[in-house]
């Protein structure tokens, strides 16, 4: 599904970001993206959206080389990824519904497909009860459970989370993750950047880690790290 | 295709009504900027027409001698005829430039005049003012002339007094055009950096460039046209109501023509400026 070869992207400051790195996630895989702060995940994940461009090596998502797409092809390949940040990125003058209707409207659906499509996902993520209100009414959790649906409302082929529980308290955590198992259950490929030690030594998935632009460690049934606890 | 241009039409006006104070900024700009520049137009066109019709009335007139003899009259009278650049001429004999002297002249003066003591006189349009000067170069020294008279001196002043005017008008309209495209462009993208987030999602959920501007486009469009609206307004009251009177009085076609551009720059700064202000945050 996804495939870096070789790739190596340094900022205009001079530090590098990711270094030589080579990795294959498989279709329906779900990823942990470890590493301390500075150690190149969001690098990962803005390559992967197009947002950057690797100096060097290639690209693959679904067999494609991304970095041949036109400049113009890029927002197809975004509708085939979904995001979700650790700030939400919710529309703050628009209420729960219209966020998540507003990702299926900027693709073009017709009203019909966003009629049907939203409640049914806001059922999924437990708030579609909260469908009229705006998002500072609702708690963290509840907010990025929007962020989720908004992300995966048009069923992308590819899930990016960047610390998505990073603002959040364990049991909102535990919410959010719960939700990204469910969506990773569908067949879609979740790529998770995180700091959260006892959810990735929970979960027992994939464990990639990162240092200074290298991946150190690739684990199939993975922990944070041994050496965690004396490094941060 | 339907969805969007619902999508886009909905986009702009709930934008425009989100951010009314930011919309009135740009319309109240629009406005003031094009009634200014409107102005200036109107008022160049009118010392322009005014100017021409005051070269129109421009003569020249030559004098004969009073004893001149009939052949050096008759002299005069074929080489005015045969001159491609005059216009027309007319010939006042010496009976009745004495009686038009007896209507101008106070009464003292023409009383010391005898028919027979006055000039006879050849009164000609130029075709093109400013041979006026040709003429009268031409006659002075003929025999038989006793003096040819033009308003040179009148005509230079007036022509170099309304050149001026034109400039100073025009120049006045070209920066206030420039300064209202630069307010316009800041303000519009003020109006897109509140919303640069907005943006930023759109991005992220895989809209195209051109939808995320042509809502932004047409709500410049919109105030383009608002503000050019009451420029409209303000210029055509200049026209009806400042004294613009005689031959600066400019007809209805000259409003016209002043108001199509008005309405036409308006919403060519309002679309092309939010085009522009919205570049910068289409990249990534």
């Amino acid at each position: 599904m996804i495939r870096f070869e070789n790739v190596s992207k340094t900022y205009k400051n001079g530090t590098p970001a990711l270094r030589n790195v080579t990795l294959d996630i498989e279709k329906g895989e779900f990823v942990f993206l470890v590493g301390a702060s500075g150690s190149g995940k969001t690098t990962f994940l803005r390559l992967l959206l197009r947002e950057e461009a690797p100096d060097a090596g290639r690209i693959l998502e679904a067999g494609r080389d991304i970095g041949e797409l036109p400049k113009w092809r890029v927002p197809y390949l975004r509708r085939n990824i979904g995001c979700v940040f650790q700030d939400f990125r919710l529309l703050p003058n628009k209420s729960v519904f219209e966020n998540v209707a507003f990702a299926l409207e900027v693709i073009g659906r017709p009203r019909s497909t966003v009629e049907s499509q939203v409640p049914q996902i806001l059922e999924l993520v437990g708030l579609a009860d909260k469908a009229k209100n705006l998002p500072h009414e609702l708690s963290g959790g509840e907010q990025q459970r929007v962020a989720v649906a908004r992300a995966f409302v048009n069923r992308p082929l590819i899930l990016l989370a960047d610390e998505p529980t990073g603002n959040l308290d364990p049991a909102n955590s535990e919410s959010i993750m719960a939700l990204l198992e469910r969506i990773n259950r569908t067949g879609t490929t979740v790529v998770m950047a995180t700091h959260d030690k006892a959810l990735v030594d929970r979960m027992r998935r994939r464990v990639v880690e990162l240092d200074r632009g290298e991946i150190v460690r690739d684990q199939v049934r993975g922990v944070y790290g041994i050496d965690e606890g004396v490094a941060i | 295709m339907r969805v969007y241009l619902r999508y886009a039409f909905k986009e702009t006006f709930t934008n425009l009504w989100r951010n009314r104070m930011m919309t009135v900024a740009a319309v109240l700009t629009v406005a003031v900027s094009l009634s200014l520049v409107g102005s200036a137009l109107l008022l160049k066109q009118s010392a322009a027409q005014a100017s021409a019709q005051w070269q129109q009335g421009t003569r020249v007139t030559v004098w004969m001698q009073p004893n001149a003899s009939q052949s050096e009259i008759d002299s005069v009278k074929t080489q005015l005829a045969g001159m491609p650049i005059v216009k027309d001429c007319q010939y006042f004999t010496q009976a009745q430039d004495y009686q038009q002297a007896k209507t101008l002249l106070p009464a003292d003066e023409w009383s010391v005049l005898t028919p027979s003591a006055t000039p006879s006189s050849f009164r000609c349009v130029p075709t093109v003012p400013t041979d006026a000067f040709t003429v009268q170069s031409t006659f002075t020294n003929q025999p038989g002339v006793y003096q040819v008279t033009a308003p040179e001196q009148q005509i230079r002043q007036m022509n170099h007094a309304i050149r001026i005017l034109q400039i100073v008008f025009l120049a006045l309209a070209a920066v206030l055009l420039l300064s209202a495209t630069v307010l316009i462009l800041n303000t519009i993208r003020m109006a897109i950096f509140s919303r640069r987030r907005e943006v930023s999602v759109m991005k992220l959920v895989g809209a195209t460039n051109w939808f995320i501007r042509v809502p932004f486009i047409t709500e410049g469009f919109i105030a383009g046209l608002l503000g050019s609206t009451v420029a409209m307004l303000a210029v055509t009251a200049l026209h009806t109501w400042y004294p613009l009177h005689n031959e600066f009085a400019l007809n209805t076609s000259a409003l016209v023509g002043t108001n199509t551009v008005v309405l036409v720059v308006g919403v060519v700064i309002g679309s092309v400026g939010s085009a522009i202000a919205i570049r910068r945050f289409l990249d990534v």
